[in-house]
């Protein structure tokens, strides 16, 4: 659908890097892996994850409105902030009626959820929070947004597990092609760091065991990989139709120009065997952006570091990418932030192509072998133009964003 | 000021984050904005912290905090 791409005029982010895009890019272009022992898993099967540093909840949000918001909702605020001023707009002054929200999530607020349910197994039904389910349901996520920005037009939180962010964004492209509003505050948040969410991953065998070697744990597209680390953060990008915000003359930082969505139609978890689904969303974005294969010059992979994602998803893109684009996992660093790492990938591609460089897949040290990709060792200079960002849900949703330079 | 006024102004203050200068005996649920669902919280609180069972419509009929006190007073003396 060439001519409805959309302008990314700010970006937000909250990560396991830090609090804000400044220590998030440099996190992940220094390689600098962030998995560490969590003290809150100390009983767990798994006591790795990836938190993000020095989050004051009462500092940013103020103690009156943070008590009331999940850690979910908590980050996507701080970002989403940090993104309006990044796109130099002013929630008091817009057209709040225009103003969209489209997140993405996982799993809503675990956190709370856990919490109450110790009160009603100790104390009983009457002592329950009221806000059990104000805090967790995972469409407060907009709607929490809403209040606090003064954005009163389409609204919504979108669920395709660990591609939920890239799945919000293509969905916030959508809506301002066919003009339902002017300005969309898209991406994804996540906050499921939980004993029960993670006695459930590590049944799954889906999460690394390395807790000898905590900082090697996330190494996508290595030999010796054994699983993603699961981490929480948010990532928001203020999305405009691209002549609106050269009109206003903003700061285009990128721009979303393609967006491919499909279902493996497959398995509950594993993805397809030769990722026929993830394939389809690759060729559906890149469709989109009137592109082709040959035009790509960098992927920012799902690479989670699981040993069955990353092989299928180096098959697919060997085999579609001939010209061998420079791939890179930002994971090794960040962790695997589930629905909000479409989001935060997003945000990394489109910071990728505005520097000009391709952060590096920290903690691969021998390409497993039978993966036939260029994978970013080392932090490279990269003049590509247009690059894809994967992500890939449990469910067999794929989501995939082409993201051009501005 | 008496005890209990104390009392429930700790809770204002530390659990439902209301700022201490707001919290005085003429103060109404709306001069220190506490909606319907805080109220509930309050409710629980008051149990939990005093075992006093008051229900969050008695606290809302409380027109004041110095009103609140009052019923407080009033259950504890009866219990």
């Amino acid at each position: 659908m060439p001519g409805n791409e959309v302008a990314v005029t700010g970006l937000g982010l909250v990560t396991p890097g830090g609090v804000g895009v400044g220590p998030s890019w440099t996190a992940v272009l220094e390689g600098r892996p962030t998995a560490a022992v969590d003290p809150a898993l100390e009983d767990g099967p798994v006591r790795i994850s990836c938190r993000v540093p020095g989050f004051d909840p009462d500092a940013l949000l103020g103690a009156r409105r943070a008590y009331r918001l999940d850690r979910f909702t908590q980050f996507a605020l701080v970002a989403a902030r940090e993104a309006i001023a990044d796109a130099g707009l002013d929630p008091e002054t817009w057209d709040g009626a225009r103003v969209g929200v489209v997140l993405g999530c996982a799993d809503g607020g675990p956190e709370t959820v856990e919490r109450q349910h110790h009160v009603l197994r100790d104390r009983g039904a009457a002592k329950v929070s009221p806000l059990l389910l104000p805090m967790q349901l995972p469409n407060m996520l907009a709607g929490q947004a809403a209040m606090e920005f003064r954005a009163s037009g389409p609204n919504l939180v979108v669920a395709t597990a660990c591609a939920s962010g890239a799945t919000a964004i293509g969905t916030a492209r959508d809506l301002l092609a066919l003009d339902r509003c002017d300005i969309v505050l898209a991406g994804g948040s996540e906050a499921m760091i939980t004993p029960l969410v993670m006695a459930g991953f590590a049944q799954m065998g889906a999460l690394s065991r390395r807790e000898d070697d905590p900082a090697g744990a996330s190494r996508p597209f290595d030999a010796d990989r054994d699983g993603f680390v699961a981490a929480e953060g948010a990532g928001v990008l203020v999305l405009e139709r691209t002549a609106d915000a050269r009109a206003r003359g903003a700061r285009v930082r990128g721009r979303i120009v393609g967006y491919g969505a499909t279902a493996d139609a497959h398995h509950m978890t594993s993805p397809h065997p030769e990722g026929a689904g993830l394939e389809q969303a690759l060729r559906a974005a890149l469709a989109d952006a009137g592109a082709g294969p040959a035009d790509v010059g960098h992927v920012n992979a799902h690479g989670t570091a699981t040993p069955l994602n990353d092989l299928v998803e180096a098959r697919v893109l060997s085999r579609m990418l001939t010209a061998r684009p420079l791939v890179t996992s930002t994971k090794g660093v960040t962790g695997h932030l589930l629905g909000a790492a479409g989001a935060v990938e997003a945000a990394l591609t489109v910071l990728t192509l505005e520097q000009g460089r391709v952060p590096p897949t920290a903690n691969l040290t021998r390409l497993d072998p039978r993966i036939d990709i260029d994978v970013a060792a080392a932090p490279t200079d990269t003049r590509a133009d247009l690059a894809l960002s994967n992500s890939c849900g449990f469910g067999g949703q794929n989501a995939a964003l082409a993201i051009a330079a501005a | 000021m008496s005890v209990r006024f104390e009392q429930i102004k700790e809770i204002l203050v530390n659990n439902l984050k209301v700022t201490p200068e707001q919290v005085t005996p003429e103060a109404t649920w709306e001069d220190i904005e506490l909606d319907s669902l805080a109220m509930v919280e309050l409710s629980l609180m008051i149990e939990q912290e005093f075992g006093l069972e008051i229900g969050d419509d008695e606290l809302l009929r409380a027109p004041t905090i110095g009103a609140m006190v009052g019923l407080m007073e009033e259950r504890s003396t009866t219990a």
